[in-house]
């Protein structure tokens, strides 16, 4: 990037580092399954930088949309705008979805475990919770069956457990029902096995998944250390293979974030 | 069968007796038939069985005004404008009502099955996970699965095998046949064929799911005008019961084609839903304090109506501020 005193460069804030590290797990032609907000900066950064032949599916039923106007919502009449197809739940859930088609979903969570598995349902037991949360929405589904899935969460030692309180959304080790016990997510999945947890993104460093399922770290954001990672995570957090500090933002993609993507200031205030 | 009878709001309201299983049209803050939603909070009922593909505004509302017993579903919020549905939440902390949680997937599942005549729906998606935890099946806890009630399923899910290819286990996701099916629709033919702009969500599904269905059209329109592009309906006249119109009818949810969700209204009724005291008040002032839907638009007021109004070119509104900047 140019040497010229820069608009953005050195004033990046932590949700436009979540942007970019978010657009950068997305590969070119990605069939890809947003949600409302930073999934969408997201994917739209991707698409106008190094991801061109990407695509984009919303929930509620627009497929490969050309948005001109950033959506508020997946139900927003803007997600559709130009898109190949638009239809329902079944198109998006079953003929998306359930039949192999969606390389990368971005999803979210209240409390994850060091196998991926969240939680967006109730804090406490669930027959007697102490705070309810939004409920699973297609969080699970989409992770259970999307190619590559990559949680955008908020670091925090309450959030980042050795056991979740419910897993709303499948891990790499789950509960194999009816007994319930823990197995590899391709135990209990069989042939619909596709894929699982690629990656998690907080406002603090990006984590992946070895071999046998669990959580490492990656990359330390700028102006963090792995020491202020572990002290934000309540469980023993494999630090082995640390490659570094996260690449912050260029000058050209926060021009694209705040000029092109969300001009109006909707989810970058 | 045949046509839908013409009736209005208030009568439309007056057919769900307490404790009828209901569904609505819509996805989150979109297409809800709030027009509806407010007349059953104004004639009070109790009871209602409410299960939905997933929940919103509406739902939010009607469970703050008690009239929801048992809600089955996946979420409850107002997306950007109240990410939390705060009036589920807190019944489900305090225990007053029965809540049934599924995935968004195992939902359609359901009605997917309800629509078809099928008595379930298989499904991979959502598995591993707490949802199908036998300690957590509410229904099952309040004595609910015991097959008197033929609209409640007497198991939350099952598991069975593929049969035909090895690929091993699937869940097995039961039919949703509610009573009624509540639905808002974009246009409606005058015999009653239903097109809805956009985005379907479930609400074909649902249409065909459901024992009876209510429409309520932000236009009625001539037959042969919806005729001439019958791929763009969703139903056929013979599946609609009745048919109510009504302009702005799924404010402040948003109408692709017609007007935005109105993020203002719902961001206030979300900050009013923190505690059930100002929730109250709020219900006072838009539900209780208006006699009808004429009277609520009146208040709404002309200008902040058309600051919704959708750009006829694009579908949605050019001149609401949605951002900071």
């Amino acid at each position: 990037m140019s040497s010229q005193t820069s608009k953005y460069a050195s004033s990046y804030r932590p949700i436009d580092l979540l942007a970019v590290a978010a657009a950068r797990e997305v590969r070119d032609g990605d069939v890809v399954f947003a949600g409302t907000g930073l999934p969408m900066l997201a994917i739209m950064l991707a698409q106008k930088t190094h991801a061109p032949e990407a695509v984009c599916i919303y929930e509620a039923g627009s497929m490969d949309g050309r948005p001109i106007d950033l959506p508020t919502s997946v139900g927003d009449a803007r997600c559709a705008h130009q898109a190949s197809i638009t239809a329902g739940l079944t198109e998006t859930l079953y003929g998306q979805l359930h039949s192999g088609y969606v390389d990368l979903a971005f999803l979210g969570g209240a409390e994850i475990d060091k196998y991926g598995n969240v939680n967006t349902t109730v804090l406490g037991d669930y027959n007697a919770p102490t705070k309810r949360l939004t409920g699973s929405g297609g969080n699970p589904d989409i992770n259970a069956l999307a190619r590559r899935t990559v949680f955008i969460m908020v670091q925090e030692k309450r959030r980042f457990k050795e056991a979740v309180d419910y897993i709303s959304s499948p891990g790499w080790r789950i509960k194999k029902w009816p007994g319930g016990e823990f197995v590899h997510k391709r135990e209990v999945y069989g042939k619909f096995f596709y894929g699982g947890v690629e990656a998690v993104i907080t406002n603090m460093a990006v984590f992946r998944f070895d071999k046998e399922g669990i959580m490492y770290l990656d990359t330390v954001h700028p102006g963090f250390t792995v020491e202020d990672v572990q002290a934000n995570c309540g469980f023993d957090l494999n630090v082995g293979r640390v490659r570094g500090e996260t690449a912050p933002p260029t000058e050209r993609e926060m021009e694209l974030l705040y000029q092109v993507i969300d001009p109006e200031g909707i989810f970058l205030l | 069968m045949g046509k839908p009878k013409v009736i209005s709001v208030k009568e439309a309201a007056g057919l769900i007796k307490d404790g009828d299983f209901i569904s609505f049209s819509g996805f989150t803050i979109w297409r809800r038939p709030m027009a509806m939603v407010y007349e059953l909070v104004r004639q009070q009922k109790k009871n209602l069985h409410l299960l939905e593909v997933n929940g919103g505004t509406h739902s939010e509302i009607l469970v703050g005004a008690g009239c929801i017993r048992i809600w089955e579903s996946c979420w409850s919020g107002h997306e950007l404008y109240g990410k939390l549905g705060q009036m589920v939440a807190a019944r489900h902390v305090s225990g007053e009502m029965i809540i049934e949680d599924y995935s968004h997937g195992h939902m359609v599942a359901r009605l997917l099955a309800g629509a078809y005549g099928l008595p379930f729906f298989p499904t991979a998606e959502a598995m591993g996970t707490d949802l199908l935890n036998p300690e957590y099946d509410s229904l099952a806890r309040a004595g609910l699965r015991d097959g008197s009630n033929p609209k409640i399923p007497v198991k939350k899910y099952d598991i069975a095998r593929d049969p035909f290819f090895g690929k091993g286990e699937l869940l097995l996701m039961p039919a949703a046949n509610p009573d009624w099916a509540i639905v808002y629709a974009s246009q409606v033919g005058d015999e009653g064929t239903v097109r809805v702009n956009v985005q379907t969500y479930a609400d074909a599904e649902l249409i065909k799911a459901a024992d009876q269905v209510i429409v309520l059209a932000e236009e009625v329109v001539p037959e042969s005008y919806l005729r001439r592009d019958p791929e763009k309906n969703i139903a056929a006249g013979y599946a609609i019961d009745y048919l109510v119109e009504l302009p702005w009818g799924a404010h402040p949810t948003g109408s692709q084609g017609y007007y935005d969700v109105d993020a203002d209204f719902i961001r206030s009724s979300y900050q009013a839903s923190k505690s059930q005291a100002s929730f109250d008040r709020w219900a006072d002032q838009w539900i209780f304090g208006v006699k009808d839907h004429n009277d609520y638009l009146e208040k709404l007021g002309i200008t902040h109506l058309e600051s919704l109004r959708a750009n006829t070119a694009l579908g949605y509104s050019t001149r609401i501020k949605r951002g900071t900047r």
